[in-house]
C-alpha cells in the first residue's frame, strides 16, 4: 500500500502519525484526501477565488468538491441522514451567502468545517436545549453499512465505534483524521487552543481504541 | 481550464444533491440580483426627486409636508430593504459588482441629464437642486465602479497567478 502521509502540521507542530486502529484501510478510503499540503492550498485558494468573481462552475465545483465531506461530517456527528441533509444545506446557505468576506482562500478547508460546525453547534442546541456541546450525551445509533468486502468493513467498524464516542472527541477525531485538518486548522475550526485539541484528540484516540477493542469483529480483542 | 482536483473519492446521497444544486441555482440567480439593484436605484432616484421637491418647496401646506415626508420614509425604507437583500441574501460577488457599478453610472447619468434638460426648459430651480442630488449620486456610482473594477482586477490577477502555478505543480 502507498504510504499515507500525515495530515499537515503547521511549522513547529510535531508530526503525527496516523494510530494504528485506523487502519490501512481506512486511510486509504475515498474518505481520505490525499494530496501535497502546498498544491492543495493552492487549488483551495484558486476555487475560492473564481467563486468570489463570480464564476458559476466554481460553486459547482466548489460543492463537487466539498460536499460529500461536509454532509459526512454532519452525518457523523448527528448520526442521521436527514439531519445531515438539513444540515447540509444550511452549511451550504451559509457558504454561498459569506465566501465573498473570506481572505485567505488557502484556509478554505478550515473555514467550510468552522462554519459546518457552528451549523451543526447550532442545530444541537435547538435540539437539545443547552448552552454547551459538551453537555450532550453521546447518540447512540450504529450506522447501517453494506460492507462488500475488508476495506468497507473495516471502514464500517471505525464508523461505527466513531459513532459510539461522545460528539465532543468524534467531533475531533474526524477533523484531524479524516479530514485531515491540521492542528492549528482543527484549533480554529473548534474555537479552542491547540493545546485543548492535543488533549482531547488522546482522549479520543483512548476511547476509540477503547471501544474497536471492546467490538469483537473488528479483530481488536486478539 | 479543467479542474485540477481529483474525482471526488465520494459522493453525495442523489437527493441531497439535488437539493443542494436548486439551492445554488436559487442564491446564485443572476436576474434576482439585478431586480434588486434595480429596486435600489429606482428606490434611491424617488427618494432623491422627492426629497429635493420637498427642500425646494418650503411654503406648502402641513399636510405636503406630511405627504413628502411619507413618500421619502417609503423611498427610504425601500432603499434600506434592497441594500440588505443585497449584502445578506443576494451577495454580489466582483463580477456582479462590476455590472452593478455599470447600472448605477447608467441610471444616475440619466437621471442627471433628464433633471438638467428639464431645469433647462422650464426655467425653474427644482430640477436643479434634484440634478445636484443626482450629480451627488453619480459620484457615488463612479466611485462604486471603480472599486469594483479594482477588485475583480485583483481577483483576475489572482486568479491567473494560482492558474500558473497550479499548472506549473502539476
Amino acid at each position: 500500500m502507498v504510504p499515507y502521509p500525515a495530515p499537515a502540521a503547521p511549522p513547529g507542530e510535531p508530526f503525527q502519525a496516523i494510530p494504528d486502529y485506523l487502519t490501512d484501510a481506512v486511510r486509504g478510503s475515498k474518505l481520505i484526501d490525499i494530496q501535497d499540503p502546498v498544491a492543495r492550498a493552492h487549488e483551495d485558494e484558486w476555487l475560492v477565488v473564481r467563486c468570489q468573481l463570480g464564476e458559476r462552475q466554481a460553486f459547482d465545483e466548489l460543492i463537487e468538491r466539498w460536499g460529500a465531506p461536509i454532509w459526512r461530517y454532519a452525518r457523523r456527528l448527528t448520526n442521521s441522514d436527514d439531519a445531515a441533509d438539513d444540515v447540509s444545506q444550511n452549511v451550504w446557505l451559509r457558504v454561498l451567502r459569506g465566501i465573498h468576506r473570506l481572505r485567505d482562500g488557502s484556509r478554505l478547508r478550515a473555514w467550510l468545517f468552522g462554519i459546518a460546525r457552528r451549523t451543526l453547534m447550532d442545530r444541537l442546541r435547538e435540539q437539545y436545549a443547552v448552552p454547551n456541546v459538551t453537555d450532550v450525551d453521546v447518540i447512540e445509533l450504529p450506522a447501517a453499512v453494506d460492507a462488500s468486502d475488508d476495506v468497507e468493513a473495516d471502514l464500517a467498524t471505525v464508523e461505527r465505534e466513531l459513532a459510539r464516542l461522545p460528539v465532543v472527541e468524534r467531533e475531533v477525531l474526524t477533523l484531524f483524521y479524516l479530514r485531515e485538518l491540521s492542528l492549528g486548522e482543527v484549533a480554529d475550526v473548534l474555537g479552542v487552543p491547540a493545546g485543548t485539541v492535543k488533549s482531547r484528540l488522546f482522549r479520543a484516540r483512548k476511547l476509540l481504541r477503547r471501544e474497536i477493542e471492546r467490538t469483537p469483529e473488528s479483530g481488536g480483542d486478539s | 481550464m479543467t479542474t485540477p482536483y481529483d474525482a471526488p473519492r465520494c459522493t453525495l446521497p442523489p437527493a441531497s444533491a439535488v437539493a443542494l444544486k436548486q439551492l445554488v441555482d436559487a442564491e446564485l440567480s443572476m436576474p434576482s440580483r439585478l431586480g434588486y439593484v434595480a429596486l435600489l436605484l429606482a428606490a434611491l432616484t424617488m427618494t432623491g426627486v422627492v426629497g429635493a421637491l420637498w427642500a425646494t418647496e418650503p411654503t406648502l401646506p402641513l399636510r405636503v409636508h406630511i405627504a413628502f415626508g411619507f413618500m421619502v420614509g417609503i423611498g427610504a425604507a425601500w432603499v434600506v430593504f434592497a441594500v440588505w437583500v443585497l449584502t445578506t441574501r443576494r451577495i454580489l460577488l466582483a463580477r456582479h459588482r462590476v455590472i452593478a457599478g455599470r447600472m448605477a453610472v447608467t441610471f444616475t447619468s440619466l437621471f442627471v441629464c433628464g433633471a438638467l434638460g428639464l431645469g433647462i426648459t422650464t426655467g425653474r430651480p427644482e430640477p436643479y437642486t434634484a440634478a445636484a442630488v443626482g450629480v451627488v449620486m453619480l459620484g457615488a456610482a463612479a466611485w462604486i465602479l471603480i472599486r469594483a473594477h479594482r477588485s475583480f482586477g485583483r481577483l483576475t490577477e489572482r486568479r491567473d497567478l494560482l492558474e500558473k502555478e497550479i499548472g506549473r505543480r502539476a
